[in-house]
């Protein structure tokens, strides 16, 4: 239940590690992590390898994370997600919203 | 006898005609071939008669031989006994003749009507057969659609479902972020009060110096001594006052950690319902799938099979026919018995006695004949006749 947040290149790429469960006790952290961040047009990394279990407040979070990538140009990729958070993002159709790099 | 006497007559003419013309025509030479034709023709004669002779003296003294009256005896006794085993045999068949007769007609009474209601409920559950396929090739196509419509819907209804529980998730961040925004803004409002609290502290102290000063002043302060205390119950008022807002704040902190923790709740649904029903809908549209298949495969097998057992039914139909071929057998049969007891009532008649004997036996050489000939008529008439059951088509019953 830890949120890691890994600046690249000079911060200018962003990679969110979300490990354990995703759910609303992570919120603060997880807006933490990208609230401040600069970039622009560049890549922001969720990576969801390590993470277990997924409600819909992690949804919304997910939501939140890309309104912000839009305001500031940047794409948001999910990474490696295991079966059941990959089927939970295909029931809420984030195949449309966002890249999914299984 | 006659025939020998009448032999003997013509030997003799024609031998007295050959003399005769010989003498007439007057021949100057006589062949010696006539002449021994002629002599040749009357030894016959004469032998022929004599052996004649001889056989009539030999009937007419059999008596004198024990062993051939025996004989004769025995014959008879034969006779009886073979006519008497005869008509046994001949009751004996004749009567089971006819009970195989009626056995077979009544069976094949019973078989023929059963199998008759035997069609009929074939029938009948051929054309129910062909009514539920075409039932479920109707239906089929509207239950198709129709699952499909409800697939569909439940397909939305539940994608429609997960969207508001998303949107509510986020809303709720949302809303989560503007309440910690807030809570922001009380904090800075604690210190806004803190800033008063310490206006409303120096005040009392001023006011209380201010009460001193009036007091070492004596009876020219003493009217600043009114306001000095007034400017104190002032101040304490305002730090009352201040308590009070301080409090009401507090208050209205619980009552927003309590709609953090509601919007908590709402921000956060479990998915993994959603997931199972999404999982059981894909599950449903699979079994439905294939209990129509395996429907629909299982009433085609059957309406295959019913005809099969109809096209039986008719062949066993038509094998009843062998009543009438069995009928013709037993009634032909009944024929040949007849014509058994017939031969056999001839045996009765016979005498056997050595006069009559010959002429007897001649006669039953005839009737032999004439019912060995009317058999033979018989016979070749019936196999002329149907042999074979598979030759008809045509429905007896």
């Amino acid at each position: 239940m830890t949120v890691k947040k890994m600046l690249e290149n000079d911060d200018s790429k962003l990679s969110i590690v979300v490990d354990g469960k995703f759910d609303f006790s992570l919120y603060q952290n997880f807006r933490d992590a990208y609230i401040d961040f600069q970039g622009r047009n560049v890549d922001i990394v969720l990576d969801l390898s390590k993470t277990t279990y997924m409600d819909s407040s992690a949804l919304g979070m997910i939501l939140l994370l890309k309104e912000y990538g839009d305001k500031n140009s940047n794409r948001i990729v999910i990474k490696s997600p295991n079966e059941t958070v990959n089927k939970i993002l295909e029931i809420a159709q984030f195949h449309r919203l966002l890249t999914i790099e299984i | 006898m006659r025939t020998f006497k009448i032999t003997v007559l013509v030997g003799l003419t024609i031998s007295s005609l050959l003399l005769v013309n010989m003498l007439l025509i007057n021949l100057s030479v006589v062949s010696s071939n006539y002449l021994s034709i002629f002599l040749v023709l009357c030894l016959l004669c004469v032998f022929s008669w004599q052996l004649k002779l001889r056989k009539n003296f030999a009937k007419v003294a059999p008596a004198k031989n024990d062993a051939s009256n025996d004989d004769i005896h025995q014959i008879e006794l034969s006779f009886q006994k073979i006519n008497l085993l005869l008509s046994k045999q001949v009751s004996i068949v004749d009567n089971e003749v006819s009970r195989a007769n009626t056995l077979v007609g009544s069976a094949v009474g019973d078989i023929s009507n059963s199998f008759k209601c035997l069609q009929e409920l074939c029938q009948l559950q051929q054309s129910l057969i062909s009514q539920i396929v075409q039932n479920i090739t109707s239906a089929e196509n509207n239950e198709s659609s129709m699952i499909d419509s409800f697939v569909q819907h439940t397909n939305d209804t539940l994608q429609e479902f997960v969207d508001v529980i998303i949107t509510t998730s986020k809303k709720s961040l949302e809303t989560l972020s503007y309440t910690d925004e807030m809570i922001a803004q009380f904090d800075s409002i604690f210190s806004l009060l803190g800033q008063v609290e310490n206006l409303a502290s120096q005040t009392n102290l001023l006011a209380l110096n201010a009460a001193i000063e009036a007091a070492r002043a004596g009876d020219a302060g003493r009217g600043f001594a009114v306001v000095a205390n007034e400017v104190r119950a002032l101040s304490i008022s305002s730090t009352e006052l201040n308590e009070s807002i301080r409090n009401k704040i507090s208050g209205t902190q619980n009552i927003i950690s309590q709609l953090r923790s509601s919007v908590e709740m709402m921000a956060s649904a479990d998915m993994t319902p959603t997931l199972k029903a999404k999982d059981k809908v894909i599950e449903m549209i699979d079994y439905m799938g294939k209990t129509s298949v395996s429907t629909g495969t299982v009433i085609h097998e059957l309406s295959l099979i019913t005809p099969q057992i109809s096209e039986h039914v008719v062949n066993a139909i038509r094998s009843l026919q062998f009543e009438d071929l069995t009928n013709q057998t037993l009634t032909s049969i009944k024929s040949n018995l007849s014509s058994i007891s017939v031969l056999n009532q001839l045996l009765e008649n016979i005498e056997i006695t050595p006069d009559a004997m010959s002429e007897q036996l001649i006669n039953l050489q005839m009737k032999c004949h004439e019912i060995m000939t009317s058999t033979t008529k018989k016979d070749e008439s019936r196999s002329v006749c149907q042999m074979s059951m598979a030759e008809g088509e045509v429905e007896l019953f």
